[in-house]
């Protein structure tokens, strides 16, 4: 987004003459959306942050949690969505490149990715390239830097066949006193290391903050291609260099390029600083304007003392990485450029970092009615069986194999519980100790879009029950919040709501939102925006990974028990949109005591050794979430739906279909049946026990003594784990 | 009458794109045995097909229609050059 005619007016105001060239362009990149937060900072002032695991909050390239007493988990999400519509294989690479850069400004040990995907119909064959390159570059690239990908949610959508969602995290551990937390001071050297400095990404981020062009070909200097055998030399050095302890301070030089690293780190810490450009090693010759600019990949910021650059340039030389000196920090606030000897910026560094905030104007569009319609005249039921078929062979249920079998998941030994099994991945600390953490990433992009407050707690609630249904205790969450046009009210207004439902949430469940990032402009060309989106993505504690749950039916006789009251909450559900078409409706509330409550229960269970199988129940229902336990236990189930706890419901579809939140099911094992339901008492949790698995081929709903489904297991296993594969590959 | 021919799709990534396979090659393996004759590298895919045709000409356009139905390449990224292969 080029920069406002007011904006240029304070940018003279501040400097108190005409800016140059080059200082028009560090505004025009630090002021974008995507680095300065403009409009969204003041709402963001709403999520809580604090809490007594919180060892860094938000502010950072990344926020840090202390999980266990001696061990900290740093953690990030951020999305590159603009990039990925573009070229979707670079675009999604150099997002993975990107988020674990973040990971290593702190000086943690990146263990781990998450990739949250929202992306288009695979039968669209524009949409179709784009899902292929974007799971491809992902995997290309986390797989040579050697990090495995644990975790992930996708969703499959038309309202992302041009501009698809492509959300990451990464997940790194560090020892507490490790964490570079030191600060730069007058006198401190700035390096910078890794790639050189190309005129590839040009004002990237700047690109990223305004809307879709049609014509995206002229686009081509925002392009930034990956480079994963440099990044992997920064992670490695890294390491080195803390372990030596002769780095102060580590920024990414992400969106922004080398000005948002220089002046953020220099506003942080009241200091101003000199540089000299010409010492930037570079690819190609050139402009300053372009070396302030360039969002060239795999690059980093040191902050040394002069006293260690020795030592520094000794590791940095004896692993072939590329880096230059190219000034030092000052106490006076003020950031000078110089260029071959001719001061060519010279500008305030805190107004540069950080323009005033604005308070955009935000008004619900007449659409979002849709989300407030009761929903009293749906057609008739039709068959039972085709419903459950329909709805588990829904692309946002089926199985995801065809995305994560591209990705290595198994690199560096840590993963206990698998992409597929459990509701969340859990990963061992692998320091001799049984301790280990749980991580997920979710989001429902109709819920948001029916209604952002409530959908955007529900995937708060959802992650909490996925970290919950693998024992682990949840710890803090971050969030990406996937928006459209800021400057549109009708569009703000989505992003409003889903800050505030978040805000809500977080505050009610006690879980700190440590960080987060951003994403505006996402809509097409013709100003249309995609479905806004929040994505969570959570951290769980995990005190012994041998009791980590999974989600698969283990025995045959074991009890099938439902935690939760169900309620008849169909709006916005997979099976209205499946079976009728429908995207309307109120969606599930959010329900945070209940959550709580429930999740304080199963955590127990999980812990005391009552369960063999625990899955939280989202999109599909009770119906889906059945059927998922015993495709992947190979075990079936027949189970009585009159025995569900439920309240108002009027059709059976509200029972095998609803969305209700804070519900699980549970495999208990038939000798503690009793004290499970002893334990529920005591919590005040309901708890129905609605039928029993058993070890023959077949899946059985009854209504009393009534049978109304009767499916065979090993067809129900063959759809789920195929039809991924045979859209993306055989639908065009 | 159709002909068979042979038809070569190279793709490379444009100009202004940067190819770190190439520059690695280059800094990694070519300079470090001493080659300082070499000054760049530029990686790229290479695909050889067999077409039947009337006429080279035509053979060269059903490929390059290929090209960008099929998105072999992505225009925004990448050069493309198709060829007969002599």
């Amino acid at each position: 987004m080029p920069l406002s005619l007011e904006e240029v007016e304070e940018i003279r105001r501040i400097l108190g003459r005409e800016p140059t060239e080059e200082e028009l362009a560090m505004f025009e990149a630090q002021w974008s959306e995507h680095c300065s937060y403009k409009s969204s900072k003041l709402l963001l002032k709403l999520l809580p942050s604090e809490g007594r695991h919180v060892v860094v909050g938000p502010g950072r390239d990344a926020p840090a949690v202390k999980v266990f007493k001696d061990w900290v988990v740093v953690f990030k999400i951020e999305s590159h969505n603009h990039p990925s519509a573009v070229d979707p294989y670079n675009g999604a690479a150099t997002g993975i490149g990107g988020i674990v850069r973040d990971i290593l400004s702190l000086g943690a040990k990146p263990i781990a990715l998450l990739d949250m995907l929202y992306l288009g119909n695979p039968r669209n064959p524009h949409a179709n390239w784009l899902i292929r390159g974007i799971v491809r570059g992902i995997s290309d690239y986390g797989n040579r830097i050697g990090i495995p990908t644990v975790a992930g949610d996708t969703w499959f959508d038309n309202a992302f066949n041009s501009q698809p969602l492509v959300n990451v995290a990464c997940i790194g551990i560090a020892k507490p006193d490790k964490v570079v937390l030191t600060t730069p001071e007058p006198g401190d050297l700035i390096i910078i290391m890794g790639n050189s400095t190309g005129r590839d990404g040009l004002l990237g981020s700047s690109f990223a903050s305004k809307p879709l062009a049609e014509d995206v070909d002229r686009d081509i200097g925002a392009v930034q291609v990956g480079d994963p055998l440099t990044e992997k030399l920064l992670i490695d050095v890294i390491q080195i260099l803390i372990e030596k302890g002769v780095v102060k301070y580590i920024k990414d030089l992400g969106g922004g390029g080398l000005t948002t690293a220089v002046c953020e780190t220099a506003a942080d810490h009241n200091l101003g600083a000199v540089i000299y450009l010409e010492k930037l090693h570079t690819r190609q010759s050139l402009t300053p304007l372009e070396l302030l600019v360039s969002e060239s990949q795999e690059r980093m910021l040191l902050v040394v003392n002069p006293e260690n650059i020795e030592s520094v340039a000794r590791v940095l030389d004896e692993y072939d990485v590329m880096y230059s000196v190219i000034g030092f920090f000052t106490d006076d606030g003020i950031i000078k450029v110089f260029y071959n000897g001719v001061k060519v910026a010279e500008v305030p560094a805190k107004e540069l970092a950080k323009p005033r905030p604005l308070r955009r104007a935000s008004t619900p569009p007449l659409e979002v009615l849709k989300g407030l319609k009761p929903l009293y005249n749906l057609p008739p039921e039709p068959n039972y069986e085709e419903s459950i078929v329909k709805v588990l062979t829904s692309l946002n249920i089926v199985s995801k194999r065809w995305i994560y079998e591209q990705y290595d998941h198994e690199v560096g030994i840590r993963t206990v519980v698998k992409p597929g099994y459990g509701d969340a991945a859990v990963l061992r600390l692998l320091d001799g100790s049984r301790r280990g953490i749980a991580v997920k990433g979710d989001a429902n992009p109709r819920y948001t879009y029916l209604d952002p407050f409530n959908g955007a707690a529900n995937a708060v609630a959802e992650c909490f029950r996925n970290l919950v249904a693998v024992g682990s205790k949840p710890i803090a969450i971050v969030d990406e919040l996937n928006a459209g046009n800021p400057e549109k009210p009708e569009h703000f207004w989505y992003f409003e709501m889903m800050v505030k439902g978040i805000a809500w949430i977080a505050e009610e469940l006690k879980l700190p939102v440590v960080g987060g990032k951003v994403s505006f402009y996402n809509e097409d060309h013709r100003g249309k925006q995609v479905k806004p989106t929040a994505t969570i993505v959570g951290i769980g504690r995990v005190d012994d990974i041998t009791k980590a749950m999974t989600m698969d039916f283990k025995e045959n006789g074991s009890y099938i028990a439902i935690v939760g009251v169900t309620y008849p909450e169909l709006g916005g559900s997979e099976y209205l949109f499946r079976i009728f078409g429908l995207e309307e409706g109120e969606i599930p509330r959010p329900r945070p005591s209940s959550e709580l409550r429930n999740g304080k229960f199963v955590y127990k269970a999980i812990s005391l050794g009552y369960v063999n199988a625990v899955h939280d129940i989202s999109i599909g229902g009770l119906a889906t979430a059945l059927i998922e336990m015993a495709v992947k236990g190979k075990i079936g189930f027949e189970v009585d739906i009159a025995k569900v706890f439920a309240r108002g419901i009027q059709r059976l579809d509200e029972i095998l279909f609803s969305e209700t939140q804070a519900r699980y099911i549970l495999e208990v094992k038939g000798e503690y049946l009793e004290d499970l339901l002893k334990l529920a008492d005591r919590l005040g949790v309901k708890v129905s026990i609605i039928g029993r698995t058993r070890d023959r081929n077949s899946v059985v709903f009854t209504k009393n003594s009534t049978v109304l489904v009767n499916l065979d297991l090993s067809y129900l296993s063959d759809i789920y784990d195929k039809t991924l594969e045979e859209e993306i590959e055989g639908g065009v | 009458m159709t002909f068979i021919h042979r038809v070569e799709i190279i793709i490379t990534n444009k100009k202004g794109v940067k190819d770190p396979e190439g520059e690695t090659i280059h800094k990694h393996l070519i300079l470090r045995k001493g080659y300082n004759v070499v000054h760049n590298v530029r990686t790229g895919k290479y695909l050889l097909l067999t077409v039947s045709a009337s006429s080279e000409e035509e053979a060269v356009n059903i490929v390059k229609e290929m090209c960008e139905k099929l998105r072999i390449y992505n225009p925004v990224v990448h050069d493309i050059e198709v060829r007969i292969r002599g």
